[in-house]
């Protein structure tokens, strides 16, 4: 071999794997989506779902167009920058990186209250520090792992998510098929229908149960065949998370439960929504809903928290992990200084990236835990919060990062549909209005536009109900703006412009080193047909 | 409402509807992702393999004193591990003209229980059965195919070695007879150690 040759991902990742990448990220949300939507929604839990999983489908349906045309790690954040140029991809990439600290702590804090359920001494109401002490513990222990370069592995994720489908498909077909009463669900959605606000709240923290497509995206360099693969996987993702979402949110609203309800802190009988949305266990609700299964509860009872707290800390680490690659390829894109590319000198791992984002999702941790700590917080917090805390106020950002980074790959499918229809897509979003711009036929994409909408509107219910999320999320856009533009002028770099970059021949490495070579010559293909076409109107 | 009813079951028809329905959706979702359509270039090595299994069926290794087989006989022992083929290891002794058909040739004779002994040897190791067969040929090229014939074979394997020298047919003229004129695949292994083109061109 020889000695100039540049290494390359190896691509290794099967069909399966590459499910299993994204199922480890976005299947872990709905153990704790479920139980901050039925909080906030009540009665509409369902109907906020169905909204948010609508959004949900087309944000799915643009990372699937995307993530096959352009194969390469980067996901969202390398979409945008093509697409709209530097400034704004640094603002995708750089929401991206809220969302993957979030991800880090609340999967962390979550993967804690899954596990109290079978070790109460870790319970975040009766022992706050225990709970506590224990997710700073995990956070670091992750961040120390990848550092020395321990990650789990493709094929323990594929176990992993096999294993939590097939519990997740048993729990919800038993669940329907001896505990759901369909009187019980109409009567439930009537008797405890919310208040608008209290509605949009609901919609803006069910989108936190679809968060985690990009790390397929993430994994495509490394995927077989990503043109063909990455579109079934991405789909078959997205309809199974769906599935879930919706059938989990109609069941635990309609579930005639098998044990009987223990009463609230006050001493009054509530329903089950209430007791699974209720600040002591909206942490671990589907661990809660599979005891409530009859006969296979029983079973579920021990073996769903620790499958729930094993894929939460995937996914926890799945943070810890793409914080640290989204800082790396944004410095190395020269949008971020290259004090995040340094490695570690025997690990060969970056960890100034990983420390930094770390200790990013540390002070969340902390921020969050604080009113379950000490009294005089939580009266802080009631007074100018709206008596947000912890895993609240941890699902607020979360759901701001991922609205606004998915707003610009929205905007950025559309610029990219325009600018750059010559690359082959192999998937294309399905309604689009055929036209012709700068001489190229190109098509608009509508789904798109109704994403846009729909994301768009969720991140202003965000906004509208979420007191800490409304400031301390713009709050960070434009910390990391501020770093940005002093990053940029220090190195005499453009500020507002972008950097002349060669789109095709990257184009057609990228489909090379893909392995998509009948792709490859249609682009190159392409090309040509269309430097005829400029000639022939020239001449 | 709730704690009246708790501790039984109440399956209904919508319940069970619905719960068939989970169940087909997330089956037939996940069959659907993992049977994707094939690629020019999975088409192409699909037909390759399929080629190979069907090469492979029944292998012959021929030695004789001019055939040297026995490090080819080492990788048909772990192509036939793989594939499960049968495998025959052959001995040609070629009597000359001079001589009777059935004349005792006792060097060659001897040379031949080692060959086909370390041809064992090497199936014994890696796991395969293996026959063995000592013929005695005026021709061994003859000799070769009419084997072949017989035993219905799908791949002759062989040794050879490059002489140093071009003399017409660099292989050897039985080698390339035999190539020439099988009805089925021959696999022809050239050790490499008198070859050339494997070195570095020093930079002037």
């Amino acid at each position: 071999m020889s000695k100039d040759h540049k290494p390359e991902l190896r691509r290794s990742v099967t069909p399966w794997g590459s499910f299993s990448w994204g199922y480890s990220d976005v299947g872990a949300d709905i153990f704790v989506g479920l139980g901050l939507v039925l909080g906030a929604a009540a009665g509409a839990s369902n109907v906020a779902f169905l909204f948010a999983g609508i959004v949900y489908i087309c944000i799915g349906l643009a990372y699937t167009e995307l993530a096959a045309t352009y194969p390469v790690a980067g996901g969202g954040q390398y979409f945008v920058l093509r697409g709209l140029g530097d400034i704004f991809g640094f603002i995708a990439g750089w929401a991206v990186l809220l969302d993957f600290t979030i991800d880090i702590a609340l999967f962390a804090w979550s993967c804690v209250d899954y596990l109290s359920e079978l070790l109460p001494i870790v319970s975040s109401t009766g022992h706050p520090w225990a709970h506590f002490a224990l997710t700073i513990g995990l956070i670091i222990g992750l961040c120390l792992l990848n550092v020395i370069g321990v990650r789990e592995s493709t094929a323990f994720n594929g176990f992993v998510s096999a294993l939590d489908i097939v519990s997740e498909t048993a729990i919800l077909t038993l669940g329907f098929l001896f505990a759901f009463n369909p009187t019980l669900l109409v009567h439930t959605m009537q008797s405890s229908w919310p208040t608008p606000f209290e509605f949009m709240k609901g919609i803006s923290l069910a989108i936190v149960s679809f968060v985690g497509l990009e790390s397929i995206s993430q994994a495509a360099e490394e995927t077989q065949r990503p043109a063909s693969i990455i579109p079934r996987t991405s789909i078959a993702l997205i309809l199974t998370i769906l599935i879930f979402a919706l059938s989990y949110a109609n069941l635990a609203l309609g579930m005639q439960t098998w044990h009987p309800i223990p009463l609230d802190a006050h001493g009054h009988a509530q329903l089950f929504w209430q007791y699974l949305g209720n600040t002591e266990n909206n942490g671990k609700a589907v661990a809660l809903i599979a005891k409530q299964v009859p006969y296979w509860g029983a079973i579920a009872a021990f073996y769903v928290p620790v499958l729930g707290a094993i894929l939460l800390l995937i996914s926890s680490n799945s943070g810890v992990f793409g914080s640290s690659r989204i800082a790396y390829a944004m410095s190395s894109g020269r949008l971020l200084p290259s004090i995040f590319q340094r490695v570690h000198p025997t690990f060969r791992t970056p960890m100034v990236s990983l420390f930094v984002f770390t200790a990013v999702a540390l002070l969340e941790v902390v921020f969050a835990a604080l009113p379950s700590l000490d009294p005089t917080m939580a009266t802080l917090y009631a007074q100018h919060f709206n008596g947000e805390s912890g895993i609240d106020f941890l699902g607020d950002l979360y759901a701001f990062g991922a609205a606004t980074s998915y707003s610009f790959v929205f905007i950025a499918l559309v610029a990219l549909r325009l600018f750059d229809p010559l690359s082959p897509r192999k998937f294309k979003i399905p309604l689009n209005i055929p036209l012709r711009f700068r001489g190229e036929r190109a098509e608009f994409p509508l789904i798109a536009v109704l994403g846009f909408i729909g994301i768009v509107a969720i991140l202003i219910f965000t906004m509208i109900t979420h007191p800490i999320g409304r400031v301390a999320g713009p709050l960070w856009i434009l910390f990391g703006l501020g770093l940005y533009m002093i990053y940029r002028k220090r190195k005499g770099l453009p500020v507002l412009h972008s950097f002349k970059r060669d789109w095709r021949s990257e184009q057609t490495e990228i489909l090379r080193r893909a392995g998509e070579l009948e792709l490859m010559d249609e682009y190159i293909a392409n090309l040509k047909a269309s430097e005829e076409r400029r000639a022939e109107v020239n001449a | 409402m709730n704690e009246v009813l708790t501790g039984s079951i109440h399956p209904t028809i919508e319940g069970a509807v619905i719960a068939l329905l989970i169940a087909l959706a997330i089956g037939a979702t996940l069959w659907w992702m993992l049977h994707p359509p094939a690629s020019f270039v999975q088409k192409l090595a699909k037909e390759a393999e399929n080629e190979l299994e069907r090469m492979v069926g029944s292998i012959i290794v021929v030695f004789s004193p001019d055939i040297l087989s026995t490090h080819m006989m080492a990788l048909a022992a772990k192509l036939a591990r793989g594939e499960r083929s049968e495998l025959l290891a052959v001995y040609i002794v070629e009597v000359p003209y001079t001589l009777p058909p059935d004349a005792d040739m006792p060097v060659e004779e001897r040379e031949a229980l080692d060959a086909l002994g370390a041809a064992e040897t090497i199936a014994t190791n890696n796991g395969v059965s293996l026959r063995t067969e000592t013929i005695k040929s005026r021709s061994t090229k003859q000799a070769v195919l009419d084997l072949a014939k017989r035993e219905k074979a799908n791949l002759i394997i062989l040794g050879s070695f490059r002489e140093g020298k071009y003399t017409g047919a660099p292989l050897g003229r039985t080698i390339e007879e035999i190539a020439a004129d099988a009805k089925c695949d021959v696999l022809i292994g050239v050790e490499g150690k008198h070859g050339t083109l494997l070195y570095d061109e020093p930079t002037p």
